[in-house]
């Protein structure tokens, strides 16, 4: 029985997930060279510049890949080489109060330029990694993740 | 070991439940703790200020507020350290890619207007053709346009006189060989002023469009 309501949890949240995951457009691309993706819905795009990015979309650089994108709050963010990182959540509609910034960042290097967003309500910005969470007070920072202990 | 995994299903079904009642509600990644290091380090912004960041794991808190400033992770579990100022060459060697590949700031124009109109004043005139530059110096590919009007009048009337003016600020752009397709307009009548003020109130700086050229 508890096993049942496990299962038919798991498959309510998928749905309500899988809603969740509709895409808001966050953020424009303005600079990449070398190799650098986007992982849309399974698909591997390759990454030009002015290309949109949709919340849900991981970004990806090669060993020689660079990539910076705008988002919508004018949050500014960059990625080096053997990078990877996951635009988690954005919501930007100050009007009706609906604001939150999330990325995940699972590897590599990242400069990171807060915007509106964190201006307005700090608490709705997050920049997460394997092993930390950062809180960001309207600043410019840099972040590196080591990939689960292999070192460059 | 049947306890084991019923404790385990229900840690699973909390999880999800969790996740079912408050979609909204963001749950925050678990710092896994074996997870690779993390290092921030906190710089001064495109106008030399510094701000704040902390960084947080099962370890406990730490704040960084000075530039250069250093806060290490070296897991998900153990505690966070903080380190001295670096100096700028060993940014540059570990983030000197990143760096160059951060976009400028966005640049943020305020064209004022006359009293229940669309005419720029002439401050702002002036203002217009600094827009267009930024564009082209930019090689923008991403310009939002957003109306806005003061307190006085209706508020139908309002959100009609907010589009007119973001209407005709596109208009002129286009006009400057700016393409159609990478600007978005947006109006908010009187809805989202820059000074807050009673309704009613005539305000100048309220008759206003927003360009961001980004």
């Amino acid at each position: 029985m508890r096993y049942f309501f496990g299962v038919l949890c798991l498959i309510l949240c998928l749905g309500t997930n899988a809603v969740a995951a509709s895409n808001e457009e966050a953020a424009i691309v303005k600079n990449c060279s070398g190799t650098a993706f986007i992982v849309r819905q399974q698909r591997t795009l390759t990454v030009k510049k002015s290309e949109r990015i949709y919340s849900g979309d991981l970004l990806r650089t090669g060993r020689d890949g660079t990539l910076g994108i705008i988002f919508k709050d004018n949050t500014i963010l960059s990625l080096g080489p053997r990078s990877e990182l996951l635009i988690e959540e954005f919501h930007f509609d100050p009007s009706r109060g609906k604001l939150s910034i999330v990325t995940r960042m699972l590897k590599g290097t990242a400069a990171y330029v807060s915007g509106v967003i964190a201006r307005l309500s700090p608490q709705s910005v997050r920049f997460e990694t394997p092993s930390a969470t950062i809180g960001i007070r309207g600043t410019k920072f840099l972040v590196k993740v080591e990939d689960g202990g292999e070192e460059e | 070991m049947k306890r084991a995994a019923v404790k385990a299903t229900s840690w699973v079904m909390l999880l999800f439940l969790g996740a079912c009642a408050v979609p909204e509600v963001k749950t925050e990644a678990v710092p896994v703790p074996d997870a690779g290091r993390t290092q921030v380090v906190l710089m001064p912004d495109q106008d030399g200020k510094v701000g704040e960041v902390t960084v947080r794991n099962r370890g406990g808190s730490r704040k960084i507020n000075q530039a250069g400033q250093m806060a290490e992770a070296k897991n998900g579990t153990s505690a966070i350290s903080t380190q001295a100022p670096l100096a700028e060459g060993d940014i540059n060697k570990v983030f000197g890619a990143a760096l160059a590949a951060l976009p400028k700031k966005p640049v943020i124009f305020i064209l004022y207007f006359k009293t229940d109109s669309t005419e720029l004043t002439e401050a702002s005139q002036t203002t217009l053709s600094s827009v267009h530059a930024a564009i082209s110096d930019r090689q923008s590919q991403d310009i939002s346009v957003i109306g806005h009007t003061d307190r006085t009048g209706e508020k139908s009337y309002n959100v009609a006189l907010s589009r007119s003016r973001a209407l005709k600020i596109k208009k002129f752009l286009i006009s400057k060989s700016v393409n159609p397709s990478i600007i978005e307009v947006d109006y908010h009548g009187e809805a989202d002023p820059l000074i807050k003020t009673p309704d009613g109130v005539a305000e100048p700086r309220n008759r206003r469009v927003e360009v961001t050229v980004r």
